[in-house]
């Protein structure tokens, strides 16, 4: 039994010499034994830039929130962003796991770390540190040389877009997360970035931290031009849908009265993926319709 | 003074507060209007779409109507349970009931009901349901042969509330993950204008729990005398019990199925009222419809204009109330030679 | 005369040992009446049934046999409420908590008499201060129940029971907690209300002594069964005590010529 338990200590107390040190955008320093061949993605922004990259070849596991591209489906599921199964990652034994500070949970880092594997920790605020994310991620999956192209069309679509709407004068917005408690997105939520990107300016770009939650009637006595109401109907329930009535009723918006009340898949938007670009021009077509004619 | 003097009094003197916070809500806010164009929108005078007009007539009347409604029937729930347990710490979120009724509520938005008229009274149905099924829990797991002991039941409804609150979250995050972070906000208790046509419903609905509670206020008096005692009196105390419990829960559960779960109101304006008026339930249920209305709506307007923009859930406001009141209430109970 | 209550060969079990260890108490045949009028007994060890007698005659038990009437009329007939007006009980202790005032307690017993109504009438508070001031409660009506001493307690409860304004007063061990002056008030009390108002009364109590001095007729329960039903002198004979209670006792006279009861404390000790 204390052989047992000896041989055990030594093992999980062993690490291989380190041949490969490269630091995440935590600017924390990742240990690796030799370059992952054996990626797991717990982030779906992250998978979605690999198959982007063309780099799936190496990504071993996903979440269950990683559903784009279809052909992730076909990875196996280590489960939900807060709780993945500890144990099915280690059974699918991959050299690296990359993670982020925000939907995953710290202490599965700090378990997955126990357990000898290392996490790389991504953090994309803005589209800037997004497209770094693509470009490390390019890194980590030995497909370097489809980073450069990446980046440079998602740059390229948002530059565009951005071209498109420089010359008109920005809209109030509205962006609504969560309509009952009012939630909307504040000063360090990349929605209040992508708005500004879209060509508008959101009328609770100045609170708080990332989201707020807000006086209705203050929102209405800021005047919005366009409301934006986001759609959580995409994971499959009904109730995720919000209802235009409560807010047709608000005659004295703007947004209301000109009929600009719009809709937004949640699911484009709220990843900080390759996707952003899209996302992007769906929330440039609702705040400057005449810029797309 | 008759009972029937001390009652006009009491309604009177809170009525005056009542109306008092009303007028104030409405002039507060964080659009920032001018008292004058409030007094305009409420004259009718403004533009019928300025934004005094939509904020005052839209926004801050509905909100206040509902707080008062809202305030009013958790109030007299309060009352209502306190009567039937004969313990002033009884009060639907103590007993786990509003936690019931959350989970109601949660459930029905699952199964794709919506905030419509039609809809609302479905989501009412499904609050009572959940608010019933924790009612029942409660009473049956604190029932003794020694009746409802204090702690026994203080017990039973933290369980049934933690019970009922892991529910919600297990269900939400199953379901639907992206939801979590709004729900988790609704949990706390969320005052917003209701229109008109779900106003109606949810005052009607209010009406009929509380006009079943008066009735039952004479008897519930006699229940203090315990069951048996009361039963020679000449009052059906299975019958009242079941009639009592059945309104409280749809007091709980409508409130719930409007505002979210809000906590403490039950607990706090009947054991003040108590101070004022007395024990006797028939003073206490008409004064608790009317303080428990100027309560929240007091609690609310605090909550929306205290770090404007943003907004505290008025829950939030209720809790750091009720705790230490909690605290209060029980140990003055303890501190009683038995 | 006739009888007020009526026991007619009434038999009933309780569904399963309230206590694990206790027989199945059943009452079996049980028969006696109650004269109005007069001040009558129900003694007996403690589990021969005395509380189910109770029970039984307020109807807050039903029996599985035979009939009891009140009046000549079954009870089995009247709604809780009428049996009410008739019928008051003041019982062993005051629950607790019991936050009320003693003339809101008082009050409480006026409401068989209108039991729709959602305020107490004039008449009502004259009835009840009329019953405050039968039991010299009245200096104490705007003190909260729980304030009251022991004695001043069970006043307050019997002031209760008059307020119902009831032909037959059935009190439950109206003296068992109360001391040596407050059990003769109480019987003083009890007297006096039959004698003034002409008020029967039954009491259950486990005190011979005091059953004796104070009843006209007495009703010895012994394993749900009736022992014996008669004058005090006539039931508190000494083999059929010894028989019952099991112990020991001497059976001696007090000066009104009531029978007095007492453990024979040197048999015992032999």
């Amino acid at each position: 039994m204390k052989l047992a338990l000896a041989l055990v200590v030594v093992l999980v107390a062993a690490r291989p010499a380190a041949a490969l040190v490269v630091t995440d955008m935590l600017a924390r320093d990742v240990a690796l034994a030799a370059p992952p061949t054996r990626i797991l993605s717990l982030v779906p922004s992250v998978t979605e830039s690999i198959y982007a990259l063309g780099g799936q070849a190496r990504l071993v596991g996903r979440t269950d929130w990683c559903d784009y591209p279809p052909a992730a489906r076909e990875k196996p599921s280590v489960g939900g962003m807060i709780n993945p199964s500890i144990e099915m990652i280690v059974a699918l034994k991959p050299d690296l796991v990359i993670a982020t500070d925000e939907g995953n949970r710290e202490e599965t880092t700090v378990q997955l770390g126990r357990l000898g594997i290392p996490t790389y920790l991504v953090h994309a605020h803005r589209v800037d540190q997004m497209l770094d994310m693509v470009t490390r991620v390019a890194g980590l999956v030995d497909r370097r040389e489809a980073a450069g192209p990446l980046v440079a069309s998602i740059r390229g679509r948002i530059d565009a877009i951005r071209a498109r709407v420089a010359p008109l004068a920005p809209p109030r917005v509205l962006y609504v997360l969560w309509p009952e408690p009012l939630i909307v997105p504040g000063r360090a939520s990349h929605l209040t970035e992508l708005i500004e990107l879209a060509g508008g300016r959101s009328i609770t770009a100045g609170e708080g931290e990332s989201y707020v939650r807000f006086s209705l009637e203050a929102a209405v006595a800021r005047a919005p031009e366009v409301i934006v109401l986001a759609d959580h109907s995409a994971s499959g329930t009904a109730a995720g849908r919000q209802s235009p009535e409560k807010w047709q009723r608000l005659t004295s918006v703007p947004a209301i009265k000109a009929g600009r009340l719009h809709s937004i898949d949640l699911s484009i938007l709220h990843r900080y993926g390759p996707r952003v670009a899209d996302g992007l021009e769906l929330l440039a077509r609702i705040i400057h319709p005449e810029a797309f004619r | 003074m008759t009972d029937r003097r001390r009652l006009a009094w009491a309604l009177g003197a809170l009525m005056v507060l009542l109306l008092a916070f009303v007028v104030a809500a409405l002039f507060v806010g964080s659009a920032a209007l001018s008292p004058g164009a409030v007094m305009r929108a409420l004259a009718g005078r403004a533009e019928r779409e300025s934004v005094e007009a939509i904020v005052t007539l839209g926004l801050r009347l509905p909100r206040v109507l509902v707080a008062v409604l809202a305030g009013g029937a958790l109030a007299v729930a309060g009352v209502a349970f306190q009567g039937l347990t004969r313990n002033p710490l009884a009060e639907p979120s103590v007993l786990g009931v509003t936690s019931g009724a959350a989970f109601g509520v949660v459930l029905a938005q699952i199964l794709g009901l919506g905030a419509g008229v039609a809809d609302a009274v479905a989501v009412a149905a499904f609050a009572f349901g959940g608010a019933l099924l924790a009612a029942v829990s409660v009473y049956l797991i604190a029932l003794s042969p020694g009746g409802l002991a204090v702690q026994t039941l203080l017990l039973a409804g933290v369980i049934v509330g933690i019970f009922f609150s892991s529910a919600i979250t297990v269900v939400i995050s199953i379901v639907d993950f992206n939801r979590l972070g709004g729900v988790i906000h609704w949990l706390l208790g969320n005052l917003a204008p209701v229109p008109a046509g779900s106003l109606a419903l949810f005052a009607a609905l209010a009406a009929a729990g509380f006009a079943l509670i008066l009735r039952s206020a004479r008897e519930l008096n006699l229940l203090a005398l315990g069951e048996e005692a009361a039963l020679q009196l000449g009052v059906d105390a299975e019958r009242l019990k079941r009639r009592v419990f059945l309104a409280a829960a749809l007091l709980t559960g409508t409130v719930v199925a409007f505002t979210g779960p809000i906590g403490f109101v039950g607990l706090i304006v009947p054991h003040v009222l108590r101070g004022v008026v007395g024990q006797d339930n028939r003073l206490l249920v008409p004064t608790a419809l009317v303080g428990g209305g100027a309560f929240l709506l007091a609690a609310d307007t605090l909550a929306r204009n205290i770090v404007a923009p943003a907004e505290l859930s008025v829950g939030v406001i209720t809790a750091f109330c009720g705790a230490p009141f909690f605290v209060w209430v029980l140990r003055g109970r303890s501190v009683r030679p038995a | 005369m006739s009888a007020l209550v009526e026991f007619r060969d009434v038999g009933f079990a309780y569904p399963r040992p309230e206590r694990r260890r206790a027989q199945r108490f059943a009452f079996d045949a049980v028969s006696f009446a109650v004269e109005a009028g007069e001040i009558f007994g129900v003694i007996g060890p403690n589990s021969a049934g005395k509380t189910s007698l109770l029970r039984l005659l307020t109807r807050v038990l039903t029996p599985a046999r035979g009939d009891i009437r009140l009046d000549g009329r079954s009870i089995a007939a009247l709604a809780h409420w009428e049996l009410a007006r008739q019928i008051a009980v003041v019982p062993q202790e005051a629950a607790r908590p019991f936050p009320f005032t003693v003339e809101q307690l008082v009050m409480m017993g006026r409401f068989p008499h209108a039991p729709g109504r959602f305020f107490e009438s004039t008449e009502d508070a004259a009835v009840a201060r009329g019953a405050m001031a039968a039991t010299g409660t009245l200096p104490l009506a705007a003190l909260p129940l729980e304030e009251l001493s022991g004695g001043e307690r069970q006043r307050a409860m019997l002031a209760r029971a008059l307020a119902q304004e009831p032909r037959l007063l059935v009190l439950d061990e109206p003296t068992s907690h109360l001391d040596l002056r407050y059990q003769a008030e109480t019987a003083e009390l009890l007297r006096r209300l039959n004698r003034e108002r002409g008020v029967t009364i039954l009491l259950v109590s486990h005190d011979l002594n005091l059953a004796a001095e104070l009843c006209d007729r007495l009703l010895l329960l012994h394993e749900g069964r009736v022992a014996k039903a008669g004058t005090p002198a006539e039931v508190l004979e000494q083999s059929l005590l010894e028989r019952v209670f099991g112990a020991r006792v001497v059976v001696d006279k007090t000066a009104s010529g009531r029978p007095s009861v007492q453990l024979d404390w040197a048999a015992e000790r032999r």
